[in-house]
């Protein structure tokens, strides 16, 4: 038996397909981390956003299906684009999905809609100061 | 009117003796309906098999040429071993992708298998080493940091 094979390379592509449609609406870049997380979910979260190359503009989303735990956090950058309510709404998308069975959906689902609500239109002389 | 006022508690009795007799009469009215069912269903069967009795007749017929017949093995192969062989073959191709796939991800079994991450450079290192080891991490530590508040740095946090 295959271990490494939990969820399928289509399930897999899905999640990947997901995070590229979010980063190019939303221009910030999002992390996915599926398994079980290291003590509390929230500050492993936190530890691994704090590891990513740049995370004041990353959004990290935490599943812990041992745990039955999500969480999203982010970078500064990326928290004033993406509003507790878009992150509230994005995790009861996820979470109804995941209650239900369906892991890479709602993670999908989830990111797309997190990709949605973090775009905002081009402000001159602010995004790019 | 009269009646109603003047024997309120009798007319409780008699209505309590109504139902009483309902009750009573009820039974014997299903049974009765359940027996008569049963009568037409069965005698309706044997009409049928009464009016297509010439075909159990077992007379031969002019010219027909009936072959020898089977032996008890060749029947047990072809009635009893074929079908049974056809079933298991028929399960093994219906399980067999599921078999070849390995363990999935099924929501009341947790998660198996190494963690995966999507979205991070190849060389991200992992917080404190996620081998798996962690379920007893997550024993050794318990959750005392719930209280953390979700609005720091933004973010939200759910169950399911």
């Amino acid at each position: 038996m295959l271990d490494g094979e939990v969820l399928t390379p289509r399930q897999q592509d899905e999640i990947n397909r997901a995070i590229d449609i979010a980063q190019r609406e939303g221009g910030l870049s999002f992390t996915v981390y599926v398994g079980p997380a290291i003590d509390d979910p929230r500050a492993f979260a936190r530890k691994l956003l704090a590891a990513l190359p740049d995370p004041e503009q990353s959004v990290v989303v935490v599943v812990d299906p041992t745990q039955r735990r999500l969480e999203i956090v982010m970078g500064s950058v990326a928290a004033r684009n993406l509003d507790d309510r878009a992150c509230a709404l994005a995790a009861a998308t996820m979470t109804s999905a995941f209650a239900a069975g369906d892991l890479s959906g709602g993670i999908a689902s989830g990111i797309v809609l997190l990709g949605e609500q973090a775009r905002h239109p081009r402000s001159l002389h602010l995004d790019n100061p | 009117m009269f009646g109603n006022r003047a024997g309120k508690p009798a007319s409780n009795g008699i209505v309590a003796g109504q139902t009483a007799g309902d009750t009573l009469r009820y039974r014997p009215a299903v049974t009765i309906r359940t027996v008569l069912r049963a009568a037409a269903v069965t005698g309706a069967t044997f009409g049928v098999v009464l009016l297509g009795s010439p075909a159990f007749a077992a007379h031969r017929d002019d010219g027909d040429d009936p072959g020898k017949g089977l032996s008890g093995l060749e029947t047990l192969l072809i009635f009893g071993v074929i079908p049974v062989a056809l079933f298991l073959l028929i399960a093994l191709l219906v399980s067999a992708p599921s078999i070849a796939r390995g363990p999935r991800y099924r929501a009341d079994r947790g998660w198996r298998g190494p963690p995966l991450v999507f979205g991070a450079p190849r060389d991200l290192q992992l917080p404190s080493g996620s081998t798996p080891s962690g379920a007893q991490a997550i024993e050794a530590a318990p959750g005392g940091s719930t209280s953390e508040p979700a609005s720091e740095g933004g973010g939200a946090s759910a169950r399911w």
